[in-house]
Formats: structure tokens, sequence, C-alpha cells
């Protein structure tokens, strides 16, 4: 899909912004804390109406008004989309709300219309760094491919603070702790499905991804290692191992007083040659994983939209080096559009469509 | 002395009331109290009379928990009502929605909240010993729960369906469906479904 035309109002330091990106590769060029990150966020923000900065959404509205909207028109397989987020602040709180060519729409509908891939500086700790990062990785993909997985999750983490509050409590409340239970079986062998699906077709192109990147000398495996074990990737299996699972832990869980069973804590095995690459890789290595994870994540989201989502690349190519950079580029292949962020004119051919300057939160592009 | 410019005592000390209700803050409160300043004084003497007469004479009702001026309310007491039929909500302002449709005419019970853990209620915090107590003391042959369809009205009403079902009435859930005049193509995936498993033969 192409974004053909990008409008923003008051959002970060953008008071007014009108942008009409090209096809292809818009590298955008400024230095620091000129607009290039928030320009990334907005455009992620329009696809997932979330922050890939974990920001809270006030952050968001320019400091001293009340309503921050971001606007986009899409040219999607399915047909022109407009599309819109705006973040409403008031002494309340902020509240999001959402529009799909002018209807007002819940997220778990309009998610998904704009499909995006991030990548960020923080991204490069996906193979180093706690399991959150790695089941986020999965949730932000897979929340966009599927409505329901986005709709299970929010069900699932509700009923895990409710168990967890049960379980806190000063008697604890059996009949509760079996709803919630229930509730947290039924949307996390959603969530457990949908991640295994997920891996299976993300580990084949991570390996195939990975091999050419290390010219075949080295093999990258991923697996999904679910907390709660089953005997077979079917909504059946799945919802008996967490009974199972539940079960065995439920005086564990009665003592600690804390929810321990269950995907919230489910992580991604990453293997470079059977050995695991966070203890054993060199860093080198583990950067190029990472690459050959987010190739694999854009080849999976296309393939299963019959549809190329947006690039978002936010300052992360001048972290590797040249030859990364061109690896992670070439291994994308085919992309129909990408935004592209960097303080200095990013070495070796990237062949931008458009190469636009940002100062002050303003955008020109420059004359070819 | 205060500041120029700063809020003198009195006029702070009212904003400081109003911003305590729900849905206001201190800039809505404090243009609520602005706008009185400046209206007649009887205008609020008004308000204040409301306020007060409202708070005298309303309270809620021992049996259904309703806001009533008589105890027991006129719900619980109108003998063209079917005290057959409950109709369980979580609020008192729900039995106001409910009535206005015209198509209930059983009696109520409100819960005064919804069960969630998380922000510090549970069934003890709410009337549920008082509606076992009402469904095992008075022949009950329908009990409907009308909660809302999220996360805390569901998992409530699963609890109250434990509770009561051993007692021999039949419980029952309000429908899921589609917001009469919305537009398929716009209606999120959730409700499409709920709509879909609730569907009926026509
Ligand atoms: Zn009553």
């Amino acid at each position: 899909m192409i974004l053909a035309h990008l409008a923003l109002s008051n959002v970060r330091n953008y008071h007014t912004l009108d942008l009409d990106p090209e096809p292809g590769l818009n590298l955008f060029i400024g230095a620091n804390a000129q607009g290039k990150s928030n320009l990334l966020e907005a455009l992620s923000m329009l696809g997932t109406g979330k922050s890939f900065r974990a920001a809270r959404d006030r952050e968001i509205v320019r400091e001293g008004v009340e309503l921050a909207v971001m606007r986009g028109s899409a040219v999607t397989r399915s047909g022109n989309v407009e599309l819109a987020c705006s973040i409403a602040q008031t002494e309340r709180g902020s509240r999001k709300t959402y529009t799909l060519n002018g209807h007002a729409v819940r997220y778990a509908r309009y998610l998904g219309t704009l499909r995006v891939v991030t990548f960020v500086p923080s991204d490069l700790q996906l193979v180093t760094g706690p399991p959150s990062l790695r089941r986020g990785f999965l949730n932000a993909a897979l929340a966009q491919d599927r409505s329901d997985y986005y709709r299970a999750l929010a069900q699932y983490r509700t009923a895990l603070a409710q168990k967890n509050a049960v379980l806190r409590a000063e008697s604890v409340d059996a009949e509760l702790l079996e709803i919630y239970e229930e509730q947290l079986i039924e949307s996390g062998t959603t969530i457990v499905l949908a991640r295994d699906h997920f891996v299976r077709e993300l580990a084949v192109e991570a390996a195939r991804a990975h091999g050419r990147f290390a010219a075949e000398r080295e093999r990258l495996d991923v697996a999904y290692a679910a907390n709660a074990p089953y005997e077979a990737p079917t909504g059946d299996a799945v919802a008996a191992g967490l009974r199972a699972a539940l079960r065995a832990q439920a005086r564990t869980e009665r003592v600690r007083r804390i929810a321990l069973v269950g995907p919230h804590r489910d992580d991604l095995v990453l293997q470079l040659d059977a050995r695991p690459l966070a203890a054993f890789g060199s860093q080198g290595q583990q950067r190029t994983a990472v690459l050959a994870l987010k190739v694999a994540e854009y080849a999976v989201m296309e393939r299963r939209a019959d549809e190329a989502p947006l690039l978002l690349l936010d300052d992360v190519l001048s972290e590797l080096d040249a030859e990364r950079a061109r690896a992670f580029l070439a291994g994308v292949g085919a992309f129909e559009q990408a935004f592209v962020t960097s303080a200095l004119p990013i070495a070796g051919p990237l062949h931008p469509a458009r190469t636009w300057n940002i100062r002050a939160a303003r955008i020109e592009a420059v004359a070819c | 002395m205060p500041a120029p410019g700063s809020i003198v005592g009195p006029v702070a000390a009212l904003i400081n009331e109003f911003s305590k209700l729900p849905t206001i803050g201190p800039k809505t409160a404090a243009r609520l109290v602005f706008y009185l300043l400046n209206r007649p004084r009887h205008e609020s003497q008004m308000l204040a009379d409301a306020i007060m007469e409202a708070k005298d004479r309303v309270r809620f009702c021992s049996i259904c928990f309703a806001l009533t001026e008589a105890d027991p309310c006129t719900l619980c007491t109108d003998e063209q009502r079917d005290p057959a039929m409950l109709c369980v909500v979580a609020e008192a302002k729900d039995i106001f929605a409910i009535e206005r449709t015209g198509a209930f005419r059983g009696r109520y019970h409100v819960l005064g909240g919804l069960i969630s853990p998380m922000d510090g209620v549970g069934p003890a915090e709410l009337h549920v010993k008082e509606l076992v107590e009402r469904v095992g003391s008075t022949a009950t042959a329908e009990i409907l729960i009308a909660t809302n369809p999220n996360a805390e009205g569901e998992a409530t009403a699963l609890y109250l369906a434990r509770l009561l079902q051993p007692l021999g009435s039949l419980v029952t859930r309000l429908a899921y469906g589609l917001p009469i005049g919305g537009d398929l193509d716009y209606a999120d995936e959730t409700t499409l479904a709920r709509a879909l498993e609730g569907r009926r033969s026509m």
C-alpha cells in the first residue's frame, strides 16, 4: 500500500503538516530534535493507534492545545481509504478516536487498515533484551494482522489484572478465580494459537533471510516457547494445555499471590547453529539476527495481507554498518513505500525516490 | 492577603467542590463557578435548594436499591409488575434506560456496581447477598442479568449465574446485537461476531 497524503495537526512539534510522500523510499534528513522521530511516530500511530516510543497519549498532543489529529489518504488493494486518528486532551485524561472514510469506528475495526512495520534503534535489543520485548514484537505484528488477536490480547490483560487482584486479596475468592481463569483460557488460546502459527511462518522467512546475510555459513533457528505446553497447535489442545498448567501451578500461584501461567510469560527461542544466541552470539551475530527477524516480519505481514505494509525505519540504518544496512533493504526487497530517517546522509546506494529535509518541524523536498 | 489575580477563599472552595464531581476537572469547575457568580442570586439559591431537596427526599429502596422517595419504591410496590421477573442492573440509572423501552414489566435489583477486584470491588461490596436472599424468599421464574457487555459486566454476570442457577430460577442475559441504524460495513468484528452468535430465525 501507499500513503499518498499525510496531514498532521498539533502532533508533537508539528503545528500543521501536509506531506505528499512518493511511492518507494522517502528519506528524511535532519539534525536531532527537528521532528524526524516525531514524523515516524505519527505515521506509526496513524496505522496502529500506538506510539513506538511507548509515550503517553498526552505527550503526542502539542503543548497548550487540546486536540491532535493525524490524517492519511492511503491507496490500498481494496481501494482508497481516508483514515484519521485523533487524540483529545481533556482535564480528565486523553481520548483517542478513529475514523475510516469519515465514519467513526472502534479501534478493533480501525487497526489493520494501514499496516506498518517499524524498525527503531530499540529493536536492536530484540535478541538480548527481556522476553517482554519479543512478546511486544509478536503482538505488534499480530494485532495488525487479525482483529481477533487484538481483542483477545485486551481481554487477556484485563482478566490477568483481575486474577492478580483476586490472588492478592486477604481471602481468595475461589469462584471469582475460576471465572477469570476461564476468561484467561479462552483469550489465551486465541493468543497462543496465533503466535504458534505466526512464528512457524516467521521462522522460515528468518532462516532464509539470515542465510543470505551470513552467506549460508550459519543457521538461525526461531521457535515459539509457549509458557504452557500443548500437544498440538489446535484450539482444544492449547486450551487443555493452559488448563493443565493452571492446575499444576495453582498452589504456587496462591502462595506467591501472582499469576504465573499463560501467554504473558511466553518467549521466542533464538538459536544460532543450535546455540542460544543471546548467550553465545557476538554483537554482530545478534544484530544480523535482528535484521533477519525484521525482514521476516515484513515478509509474513506482506504475504498474509497480500499487500506490502509501509516500512518505517527511524534512525536505524545509521546504527548499522553500510553492509548490513544495504543487506537489510535488499532483504526487504520489493517494498512499495518506505519512510527512512537519518541525521546524516546515508552512505551507500539507497536510491531514495525522494529526499526531504526536516528542520524545525518543516519538511521540504530536496530538489532532484 | 492573596496575591493580586489569584482566586480568593470562597471561590476557590467552590471550585474545589465542583471538581470533586465526576467528569468535572478544575477548568470546567472554574467555568461553572464564574458562570454562577455572574448570574442573579436566586438562580444559585434554586440550584442549592434542588440539591438539598433531592438529597433529603431521595434514598435507596431497601428492597431493590433503586433511587426513591418512598421506601419501598413504586417499582417494588406496583401490583401491575410481575414479581416473578427480576432484572439485575449495575447502577440505579440503568433502570431508567430499561424503563424508557417500556418492554420490561418485572421488578429490578440494583447491584451498585460491577465486580472488579483490581478496583477493589468484590461481591461483598455490592448488593449480591441481598439479591440471593430476595431470590430465595420470593418465587422468581426468571432472572435477567442486564449488565454491560464489557469485561466487568461479563464477569459479574457469570458470577451471578453460578450463584443463582442452583436456586432453580431461569437465569438469562441481554442479547448482543448491532446498533439499529448502524452500518454493517463499519461494525467492528466483535460486535458482528456476537450478533451472528445471537441470530434468530424469522
Ligand atoms: Zn424498590
